[in-house]
């Protein structure tokens, strides 16, 4: 008896034990992105998706070869001390595919990087006079006194200069007060072009000057956002002078801005004085691109001019407020996060146009790259926030991000970590590029094949619907419209598929129509005649038979 | 004069708003079945209005239904409706009772039913383009059942015109109140069921030890 139970219990342990070897191994073959990738669907309610994109590496100082600039040997060295990690690096910028320059914040100077993200420049100083006063200690110049040294650089922007036809760096020289113009001599020498400093106009009421970001547009015109300046960005032209702000932000209209507004009508004028003023958020960071439109992006929760693309006349194209319905970010206020067990608002923190127009806006706190096409249909979302394991992938405190080819890659500037991931585009990516590229052109025909794959690896994308419902409606085919349009809860299209459907299906049946509604009035007649003349009387000579 | 059907009766009442109820008061007419089978009616044209209506006008939100919201909407409104207006007019000397209210209310709504089926069909063949005649038919009927509903409430408590005003509004406020009790006797009843069920398992823990 004793025996059995032992077998039994034997068995079901062995048993046991097999199966959890047989779960260990399929986990092991298991990889993939630390959190679960998904997208919107036209109720605006958060449904699961395929990854558009997955980590390809992280790129630290080591793997960028920063020890060069301590090894004397090397014809980068700086000197014995240089760092060779990044630190709280703020911003970077892909040249031409070719070359991402970053702006190493911590460590005061900027890094160029090849494709390969191996340090092929280092800037500590840039060579010429400054404006700015050494003897007052507002800068700190090279040991031989020809330079100037850089403080805390927060943001670059780097061209080809249509004038000089040189390559020119622009430098948002947090620290010292500037902004610097300079052409990029070799591996290790700026020379200074020109330098933005601040404004001695009445306009410039700010008592500082410290530019976080920098952008140039092909006037050669320098728009820098500048810290608790919040007018807009203070726009330069070539030859150093100011020239005003540029595309501010509004107040957005909460129910406190109005309760104050009523208070200051009735208010006297101490009291005013008293109060806290209503004053606009500044942004966070821009970009330009290719036509030369300006996206501004602002760290607030809320949706008012969050995302902005400005024309050149300072006018916001993305305005909710005239009937559009844009939407960046995640589309709720708050979200709560099973892996941290913190609740993060949308707190936007950069944008980046690709040269294709994708455009990509990261979210410092919850740590998310969202794409959306230049129509601004959201394509995909990655990336997440740091749990307590650090994975690739996630990010603490995720400060810029920028298109390289197809990668999307990411600076992650904390105190602890410091490095570059990189994004490639899974072929679920790829799909959805190609099929938004025909789309956004109108050829939704030839956009269909690609769409047909995306459905293949995930049946509820709402897009590839819309796409191949749009299709359909070309080739005349609506009843097939109509039905994608459903399921995608696309009212608009499917009206349209509807209302040529309900044409087309009247002009097909138009005989039988025709040979009925003539059939119903000939009987309606017939009726009448029988019911005044025949029945009756039929009925009363019956009666009189009977 | 006027022998009509029972069905005949609502037709008459319908196309005659200002004498309709008064003739149907007078001869005695009206069936409590035929009211109950209008309230279901009408809780069928709301599923309608929710589920069939045409995809392009349907504002709901399609991806869930709950029958609950439309049955409260239909069938409890009407219910508090009667009985907060057979509680107001008792106190108001009028003269009508509870079954004649019932009738008389429920005989009211029937245009605004048979125009909000009109207008869920015409949905189905329209585009947005001509939504103005599925709007159409939807305010014909509400208009219309509103006008029907003065006329009833005037003529099943014998008032004025100013009196049934009033009338209608304090039972709007009466129906108010009524719901607002139901409510807390029901949040009142699930906190004893809960109280209850926690001794329960309480006990029933003791006594497995």
């Amino acid at each position: 008896m004793n025996g059995f139970k032992f077998s039994v219990r034997k068995l079901i342990s062995l048993s046991l034990a097999a199966c959890t070897a047989l779960s260990m191994m399929s986990v092991t073959a298991f990889a993939d992105e630390p959190y679960r990738p998904y997208t919107y669907d036209n109720w605006d309610t958060a449904i699961p998706s395929q990854a558009g994109y997955t980590v390809k590496r992280t790129v630290t100082g080591k793997d960028m070869r920063l020890d060069k600039l301590s090894d004397p040997a090397d014809p980068l060295f700086y000197n014995e001390e240089a760092s060779d990690s990044l630190s709280e690096a703020r911003d970077f910028f892909v040249y031409d595919d070719k070359e991402i320059w970053v702006a190493d914040t911590g460590n005061s100077r900027i890094l160029r990087l090849n494709t390969d993200f191996e340090v092929t420049g280092r800037y500590y100083f840039i060579n010429g006079p400054t404006k700015l006063d050494p003897s007052a200690g507002e800068i700190a110049l090279t040991e031989d006194g020809t330079g100037s040294m850089l403080k805390e650089p927060q943001g670059l922007f780097v061209m080809k200069s249509p004038t000089t036809g040189k390559q020119t760096i622009f430098i948002a020289d947090y620290a010292n007060a500037r902004v610097v113009r300079a052409s990029v001599d070799s591996a290790t020498q700026l020379t200074m072009e020109q330098e933005y400093i601040k404004p001695t106009e009445k306009l410039y009421t700010s008592k500082t000057f410290n530019p976080t970001k920098v952008i140039v547009d092909y006037a050669e015109n320098v728009y820098a956002v500048v810290k608790s300046v919040n007018t807009g960005s203070v726009q330069f032209k070539k030859d150093g002078s100011f020239t005003g702000f540029y595309g501010a932000n509004r107040v957005e209209v909460t129910a406190k801005v109005v309760a104050q507004k009523l208070w200051r009508k009735v208010a006297s004028n101490a009291q005013i004085e008293g109060m806290t003023r209503n004053v606009p958020v500044e942004y966070a960071n821009f970009d330009i691109d290719n036509e030369g439109f300006i996206y501004t992006v602002t760290e607030v929760s809320t949706d008012t001019d969050a995302v902005k693309k400005i024309n050149p006349a300072g006018y916001n194209i993305w305005d909710n407020v005239v009937g559009n319905d844009y939407n960046f970010g995640d589309h709720t206020d708050a979200v709560w996060d099973m892996a941290t067990k913190k609740t993060y608002a949308t707190k936007l923190t950069d944008i980046a146009i690709s040269d294709e127009g994708l455009i990509n806006v990261l979210d410092f706190e919850t740590g998310r790259v969202f794409q959306y096409d230049r129509l601004c249909n959201l394509i995909c979302i990655f990336g997440t926030k740091n749990s307590a394991a650090d994975q690739r992938g996630s990010f603490s405190s995720p400060n810029a991000v920028e298109a390289l080819d197809d990668y999307v890659i990411v600076l992650e500037g904390a105190k602890t970590r410091n490095d570059i991931t990189v994004f490639e585009r899974t072929s679920f990516g790829e799909n959805l590029h190609k099929a938004f590229s025909y789309y956004d052109e109108g050829l939704y025909v030839e956009a269909s094949p690609y769409w047909n794959e995306v459905i293949k690896r995930d049946g509820g994308y709402t897009y590839a619907h819309i796409g191949l419902g749009k299709a359909d409606l070309k080739n005349h085919e609506y009843r097939k419209a109509m039905k994608r349009f459903k399921i995608a809860n696309d009212k608009k299209d499917y009206d349209k598929a509807f209302e040529y459907y309900r044409e087309q299906w009247l002009q097909d049946h138009f005989t039988l129509i025709a040979i009925v509604l003539l059939g119903l009035v000939v009987l309606s007649i017939v009726v009448k005649i029988i019911r005044s003349n025949g029945i009756t009387r039929l009925r009363r000579r019956m009666m009189e038979v009977d | 004069m006027y022998e009509f059907s029972t069905l005949g009766w609502v037709r008459h009442v319908c196309f005659h708003p200002t004498e309709g109820f008064e003739d149907l008061r007078w001869k005695k007419q009206g069936s409590v079945k035929l009211s109950l089978f209008i309230v279901l009616l009408l809780f069928i044209a709301m599923v309608a209005n929710n589920r069939m209506v045409g995809f392009a006008f349907n504002t709901n939100t399609v991806k869930v239904f709950n029958v609950v919201p439309l049955v409260v909407q239909s069938v409890v409104y009407f219910a508090t409706w009667v009985i907060g207006n057979w509680c107001i007019c008792t106190l108001l000397d009028g003269e009508g009772t509870l079954k004649k209210i019932c009738i008389y209310s429920a005989y009211a709504l029937v245009p605004y039913i048979l125009c909000s089926y009109a207008a869920v069909i015409l949905s189905n063949f329209l585009i947005l383009e001509e939504a103005i005649w599925v709007n159409f038919f939807n305010y014909l009927g509400m208009g219309w059942s509103i006008v029907l509903m003065i006329s009833a409430m005037k003529a099943v408590h014998q008032y004025s015109l100013i009196k049934t005003l009033i009338s209608i509004v304090l039972t709007l406020v009466a129906m108010l109140l009524i719901l607002f009790l139901a409510i807390l006797l029901l949040s009142l009843f699930q906190q004893v069921y809960v109280f209850v069920y926690t001794i329960y398992t309480e006990i029933a823990y003791r006594i497995r030890g």
